[in-house]
């Protein structure tokens, strides 16, 4: 069951080429309901919860790609579920008059599997295969246009994903070599009377370890590639570089501290202090750069930086507090960030504009569009009763009972950057709905909100925004039930 | 004695008279002769190496049944037995890669002395896989780089008489002190069998004597050796050596010829000095520093070169410190993680080399880096290729630079002192790698062409290489694309498969591969 | 859960909801700025947009007083997070407000029905004017920290497409600056937030506050920069130093009813919240005598005394006004930090006071801007001529934020001084009465000027024949009617005072 999740896709995507559909439509139809489909078993999957593991592969006697659903994967395999099927719609929508759609589709489905495998590994060699696929299959769809830029960028994003994961190596030989097993376990593997004298070292390979996994989620100060990224047509901006591969980073930093090093060697040393203040920082650099930036896209990459290291700072609190948090804001930032990054998909798509100031006026030509956008913009700020506040409160609340002093100002960090968000995502609202006097209404009397497949999404993603906002009880219970098992 | 015991010996020394055959016989039909050896003895191998694992312990053969000092000993252990294998294995692949190369770089009166050469170059790496004698090794020592000199210079441009020259000139050097480290021992032991020294020195070393001259011999071989192996400050004469030779002498050269040195060092090590001697002196510190060295220094240099082929081949440099890293460390694990190395280095050095050379065929025959933008389109196997040899060599799981990676990192770790320079290293090595193996790997699937060669200064643009790909008449521009099918070489399509497919085994099969290495390595003992 | 409760917060947010998306033809604008151009071009639709929203509102503010009057009232809607619900309450404050700011809701409402038809987009000012009542409702109903905190951040969002109404550069940077600040605000009270729900019994607002000593033991000094971040980001809303530079920015570009209200009520909203926090939650004890108590107080008496003297140099009739807020805001901040009964009294005392006073003085702002199109101070000169209605309204309004008794101001400004007199706040307990004195005096310089200049315009504003042309019944009403209420509630402060001083005496000593 849960190998054929991962493998589906991944199939689904090699035999695109092989079946050499005639039409659009076809592959559209074809592709759609494979995806469909997958998440359905997801679905399925998740409320029969298969216990027990599958040993696919053995790399060595006691190294094994070996598959398995608990708490947090759970969490994560039903996101990416929840959100590929409309993606996937989005994207038919987005690249039917794009070239190559063939290879994209091939890639972009492959990458569903991949990602399910990130969310139901069963230990960290598993993880680390699946991390390194992604950046594999990852990298095509970003250097799909084949663009000067996009080959700059390409090349840029796989040197940061294979360094990350270089260093994020050491530290997974270390959790082989002094665990008591590679399994994920909560509360860690480590074999504490085997690394009594050699805590330091350790918690060195914990940092580097840290410092490699959120590349993926560029962590300052490994960032600068994912606003290169955003060359990548939207659908993979918005469903890659905003959900699966950086949630993948995210995700992962979460499996190799809570599960993998545990928290108990951790809390209060040195290790923990410096990952903080790095996240921290992060909170704060991206967002000052997204406010710097012109370019709808990339600012909201440097929003990406910001928020995930929302993620990582409800991580890197070690308390079990901090991990409700931190998934809940993994959760609630994919939807969030999903949607904008497709209005801003939609707004390139239907009229070429991609910079800030050219957006003067399309919320009254595209309201449907901008009203989603308004939805997102309002609830990255953390406006309350949109779900962006209910992750950062919880956050805010394990950090509070942290009761560190790092901890007291990564909650500052969290609130200056919610004003600055509020500064760079509402800035754009009002100037799309509030064009100002004087402003020519016919240079965009052409304007129309896009179709149905592009819009069905961007209302369903906004319309969970709202929901989970109103009513977090029944999405935390679920988050907390998911995560009991793991603390 | 089984019969199946006389195989080392004769496959070695029918790869010395298939030579003196190969040198009347036209080019083709030496061609034949010099396959149908390989695979002779590759077939031999497999037989030896499943005897031995049958039989659970080495055997010692004889030459002529005289005992030491007069006769001459082979000693045959699962460790040896595997690596003929592997040997013949990448050997025969390497050869059927580059027989277009061979046939349009090496001239037609020549072509059969190129078999020679490559027969004489088996025989020795054989050789010094099998003997159990150190004078021995000494002369295949010699044979060997007389031999791979001549696979150097057999494509007769200036350049590979000058890389030859160089070659030359620092593997001699390498011998002088390898047999200046033998002589001393000699002086010290009295032996030149490896098992006799090697009890000889287990009492000198209890007793403290001779404990400089021990030193001092280790210390000679070893470097020696590493010379002749190109670890990093002696590489000067590696990129040249690779680069402009035909590409079945780099494909072997790199993937064979320091391996077998490697192989070499590591029986002395620890058959004729042993590992308690080793692993407290000095030496493997030095070799460990110069191997990490080399691992940063070498892709350093790969990253700016500019020539595809030289580039694969600073990228052997910096295999070469891996491998002398993981010697260095001085530790079974490190020891094991090295030998899995020599394999999986081998594999996919030479898959490299084969599939460069297949992109260079696809972009007018130019392997600068410019040139080949796009060429992943224009011959996909090669590509392809090119794709899971880069990826082995980043270190991406499921290819078999994962496994040397993990097994590195897993010796270093339990190592005191050197595991964080030694996963640091690891780790910053990785990055480079990635830098200019995906570099590459992204330029190949580029379709168009950039404006200006990018990046590493490579002279020739090529205005319009992918636009025209595919068209005729536009072969004579530099760089060029022509677009090259599957069945256009059988024989190169067949190596590249092989070779994707030996990575993959290497990649996802390792753990029988490295017990046999641990078991072969319990055997020296 | 009690219906009533909801009925207010909602039928105003569906109302105005529903005609921002509904299809009524707003007049078509454009170009009728000029002087005297009172009449605008109504549109056929007009009347029902009009009748429209006064019906909705009518009913918001009836059953808005009938449940804040008719006893205790309780909803609970649904759990919003973390196992804290939206949970609205009756009490004693909220009905104090919720009263002040119907009030002044209807007037301005009718104000704008003239006002805005020359302003054009009727329908988007009337949608958002709808739904901000609402909203203040429900922030003046929350029976909790987080859901006062909600309606809070809407009151922002709500508001700020009225002080972009114009639609000019000027108008959206304004607006901009305004949401930034108020976000920012907003932040701080949510950094408090954040450390009050680890160290407070409950959020749910109870008088005397809810911290839990045995929880805070140890942690007192993150918790008082908590409080006072809090006290900071709320005062922002209220205008309070440092954060006060939107309001003169935000304020003037609004048509003038959004400034009255904004002035009048909105910026209430931080004071409601600093009471809130302050008194509800964190429990005046835990203050008294605290550097945060000091830094509160010092922060109120310089926002008093700056926001005089920058009103009394500002030249731009509206922005004077603005400025007139800022100092006014902070009389009430300072009451408030005084922690005293009286000072406490006094401040509310002066909530509703300058309520009233300030949104009569921007819809007299309105009106000379509407009829002459006047901003500037130096051209009201003679304008008691023209409009002695209106003038004579805004003569009676000016005196009472000077504080000349009997109007309400007086008294407000009476119980203040004597609460700082009381309280044992050391340098403060004299330097309060003097700032507000000096300010006072300010306050009367830079307000009572412009009424001398209409009434004796001198010999410049001679030279030109004046036509005595009074505004409109609809635009003269509300004027009269607030400084009738400004006036009145000084002569009759009794019922007032006395709501007033009960709420301290239950919030200061339970």
């Amino acid at each position: 069951m849960m190998l054929i999740v991962v493998i589906l896709p991944i199939f689904t995507g090699i035999l695109l080429p092989l079946l050499s559909f005639r039409g659009r439509r076809a592959m559209w139809i074809y592709l759609e309901t494979a995806v469909c489909a997958n998440s359905a078993l997801v679905c399925w999957m998740l409320f029969h919860a298969p216990r027990g593991t599958i040993t696919v592969f053995r790399f060595m006697h006691d190294l094994s790609i070996t598959l398995r659903l608990d708490g947090p994967g759970a969490v994560f395999a039903g996101l990416v579920a929840f959100l590929w099927p409309f993606a996937m719609l989005y994207a038919f929508a987005y690249m039917e008059r794009e070239e190559g759609a063939e290879s994209f589709f091939l890639f972009y489905t492959a990458t569903y599997g991949i990602t399910l495998g990130v969310a139901l590994s069963e230990n960290i060699l598993t993880m680390y295969f699946f991390f390194e696929m992604l950046s594999l299959v990852t990298l095509p769809l970003v250097m799909h246009t084949r663009s000067r830029e996009a080959i700059r960028a390409s090349r840029a994003y796989l040197y940061y994903m294979l360094g990350g994961a270089a260093f994020a190596f050491i530290g997974m030989i270390f959790v082989l070599v002094y665990g008591s097993t590679s399994s994920f376990v909560p509360g860690g593997v480590l074999d504490m009377a085997n690394i009594r004298e050699k805590k330091d070292t350790l918690l060195a390979v914990y940092v580097l370890c840290f410092c490699g996994f959120s590349v993926k989620t560029a962590m300052w100060p490994f960032s600068s590639w994912l606003p290169k990224a955003g060359v990548a047509p939207t659908p993979v901006t918005a469903l890659l570089h905003a959900v699966a591969v950086v949630n993948t980073g995210a995700f992962a930093v979460m499996r190799v501290t809570y599960f993998s090093f545990g928290t108990r060697l951790l809390r209060g040393t040195w290790a923990q202090r410096t990952v903080l203040v790095l996240v921290v920082f992060t909170i704060l650099y991206g967002c000052s750069r997204a406010l710097k930036e012109t370019h709808l896209k990339r600012r909201l990459a440097w929003s990406t930086v910001s928020n995930l290291s929302y993620i990582l700072f409800g991580v890197a609190l070690m308390t079990p507090a901090g991990l409700t948090g931190a998934m809940s804001h993994l959760v609630f930032h994919s939807f969030m960030k999903i949607c904008a990054f497709l209005c801003a998909g939609a707004v390139i798509h239907q009229t070429g504009r991609s910079y800030v100031h050219e957006l003067d006026g399309l919320g009254r030509r595209m309201p449907r569009v901008f009203l989603c956008f308004t939805v997102s913009a309002l609830a990255l700020t953390g406006v309350p009763g949109l779900c962006g506040f209910v992750s950062k409160w919880y956050l805010a609340k394990a950090a509070v009972e942290s009761g560190m002093a790092l901890g007291y100002w990564g909650v500052a960090a969290l609130l200056v950057s919610a004003l600055l968000t509020a500064i760079y995502m509402i800035g754009i609202v009002v100037r799309a709905f509030f064009p100002g006097e004087g402003f020519d209404c016919a240079s965009i009397a052409e304007v129309r909100d896009p179709g149905w497949k592009m819009l069905l999404p961007l209302m369903v993603f906004a319309a969970f925004i709202l929901c989970s906002g109103l009513c977090s009880e029944a999405v935390m219970g679920a988050l907390e039930q998911g995560l009991g098992g793991g603390m | 004695m089984a019969f199946v015991q006389n195989f080392p010996f004769m496959s070695i020394i029918l790869s010395l008279f298939s030579g003196p055959l190969c040198s009347v016989l036209d080019g083709k039909r030496a061609r034949r002769v010099n396959a149908a050896v390989i695979v002779i003895i590759g077939g031999m191998s497999i037989c030896t190496l499943r005897y031995v694992i049958s039989a659970g312990r080495p055997y010692v053969y004889r030459m002529g049944h005289f005992p030491a000092p007069w006769g001459n000993e082979i000693r045959v252990g699962v460790l040896e037995a595997f690596m003929a294998c592997f040997f013949c294995a990448v050997t025969l692949l390497c050869m059927l890669g580059g027989i277009r190369e061979r046939e349009a770089q090496i001239e037609e009166g020549k072509q059969n002395l190129y078999y020679v050469m490559v027969n004489l170059l088996l025989c020795s790496l054989l050789a010094l896989i099998y003997t159990n004698d150190l004078f021995t090794a000494y002369v295949f020592v010699e044979i060997n780089t007389i031999s791979a000199c001549g696979l150097i210079m057999i494509r007769q441009t200036g350049r590979t008489f000058e890389a030859a020259a160089r070659y030359m000139i620092m593997s001699l050097l390498g011998s002088g002190l390898l047999l200046l480290g033998i002589s001393y021992l000699y002086a010290v032991t009295g032996h030149l069998l490896m098992s006799d020294i090697r009890q000889q020195v287990q009492t000198i070393a209890a007793t403290g004597q001779y404990h400089i001259s021990l030193m001092v011999a280790l210390g000679l071989m070893s470097v020696g050796l590493a010379i002749k192996s190109a670890l990093y400050p002696f590489h000067a004469w590696l990129p040249d050596a690779y680069g402009y030779s035909t590409l079945s002498s780099s494909a072997i050269l790199s993937s064979l010829v320091s391996k077998g040195y490697i192989f070499l060092l590591v029986k002395i090590f620890y058959r004729v000095v042993g590992a308690q001697v080793v692993r407290e002196s000095k030496v493997v510190n030095v070799l460990f520093v110069f191997g990490i060295a080399g691992m940063i220094m070498g892709s350093l240099s790969a990253i700016r070169e500019g020539n595809l082929r030289r580039m694969i081949a600073y990228s052997s440099v910096a295999q070469i410190g891996y491998i002398y890293m993981g010697l260095g460390l001085a530790t079974e694990a490190g020891s094991i993680a090295s030998l899995y190395h020599v394999l999986s280095h081998g594999a996919t050095k030479s898959l490299l080399f084969v599939a460069a050379a297949g992109l260079a065929d696809a972009s007018g025959g130019s392997d600068k880096y410019g040139d080949i933008t796009g060429a992943g389109f224009r011959n996909r196997l090669a590509g392809v290729a090119f794709t899971v040899g880069s990826l082995s060599m980043v270190g991406m799981p499921m290819f078999s630079g994962f496994i040397s990676k993990l097994l590195f990192a897993q010796a270093a770790v339990g190592h005191t002192h050197k595991m964080f320079p030694t996963v640091i290293a690891l780790a910053i090595s990785t990055v480079l790698n990635a830098v200019y193996f995906m570099k590459t790997v992204i330029r190949i699937y580029t379709r168009r062409p950039m404006e200006q060669a990018g990046g590493s200064g490579a002279a020739g643009p090529s205005p319009d290489a992918g636009a025209h790909a595919g068209m005729p008449g536009t072969e004579s521009l530099p760089g060029a694309g022509r677009q090259v099918s599957l069945w256009e070489q059988p024989a190169k399509t067949a190596a590249l498969l092989c070779f994707i497919l030996l990575n993959l085994i290497l990649g996802l099969n390792s753990d029988p591969i490295v017990r046999l290495i641990q078991s072969g390595f319990e055997m020296f003992e | 859960m009690d219906a009533l409760l909801l009925v207010p917060i909602a039928l105003p947010l569906i109302g105005g909801a529903a005609l921002l998306v509904s299809s009524f033809r707003e007049s078509v604008s454009g170009g009728r700025r000029g002087p005297g151009a009172g009449e605008a071009a109504a549109s056929p639709h007009w009347p029902w947009l009009g009748r429209y929203v006064a019906a909705v509102l009518g009913i918001s503010v009836v059953s808005a007083l009938a449940a804040a009057w008719t006893g205790e009232r309780e909803a609970v809607l649904f759990t919003l997070l973390d196992g804290i619900p939206v949970y609205f309450r009756v009490d004693a404050l909220g009905r104090l407000f919720v009263t002040v700011a119907s009030v002044i809701w209807m007037l301005a409402m009718l104000f704008g029905f003239v006002y805005m038809r020359r302003e054009g987009k009727e329908k988007r000012y009337f949608g958002f004017y709808l739904m901000l009542y609402g909203i203040l409702m429900g922030l003046y109903f929350a029976g909790n920290l987080v859901t006062m905190y909600l309606f809070y951040e809407l009151t922002t969002l709500a508001s700020m497409p009225l002080v972009l109404h114009s639609g000019k550069r000027e108008s959206i940077m304004a607006a901009l600056k305004y949401l930034f600040y108020s976000l920012c605000g907003a932040y701080g009270g949510l950094f408090g937030i954040f450390f009050l729900h680890r160290y407070c019994g409950s959020l749910t607002f109870a008088a005397g506050g809810t911290l839990d000593p045995a929880a805070a033991q140890g942690h007192e000094g993150i918790l008082l920069i908590a409080v006072f971040a809090a006290l900071v980001g709320f005062g922002a809303k209220a205008g309070m130093l440092p954060l006060h530079a939107w309001l003169p920015t935000a304020h003037p570009v609004a048509p003038s009813p959004a400034s009255a209200v904004l002035s009048a009520v909105i910026v209430k909203s931080g004071v409601l919240a600093a009471i809130r926090v302050v008194f509800y939650i964190v429990g005046p004890e835990f203050l008294r005598g605290t550097w945060v108590q000091r830094a509160w107080m010092g922060l109120a008496l310089l926002t008093v005394f700056t926001g005089s003297l920058l009103a009394y140099r500002e030249r731009v009739f509206k922005k004077r006004l603005a400025y007139s807020t800022v100092s006014q805001v902070s009389y009430i901040l300072f009451g408030l930090s005084l922690l005293t009964e009286d000072a406490f009294a006094g401040a509310l005392f002066h909530v509703a006071v300058h309520a009233a006073a300030k949104c009569g003085l921007f819809l007299t702002a309105g009106v000379f801007a509407y009829h002459f199109g006047y901003t500037k101070v130096e051209e009201l000169a003679g304008m008691g001529k023209r409009m002695p209605g209106t003038m004579w309204c805004y003569l009676l309004l000016s005196l009472t934020l000077v504080g000349i008794p009997p109007t309400g101001g007086f008294i407000s400004k009476w119980y203040l001084a004597e609460g700082a007199l009381q309280s044992d706040a050391g340098a403060f307990a004299w330097l309060g009465p003097a700032v507000l004195l000096l300010s006072a005096l300010l306050t009367a310089g830079y307000l009572l000027p412009v009424a001398m200049g209409g009434f004796f315009p001198g010999p410049r504003g001679s030279a030109e024949p004046l036509e005595r042309r009074e505004a409109p019944p609809a635009m003269l009403l509300p004027l009269v009617m607030l400084a009738a209420l400004a006036v009145l509630s000084g002569i009759f402060p009794g019922g007032l005072a006395g709501y007033a001083s009960d709420i301290a005496g239950a919030v200061l000593s339970p």
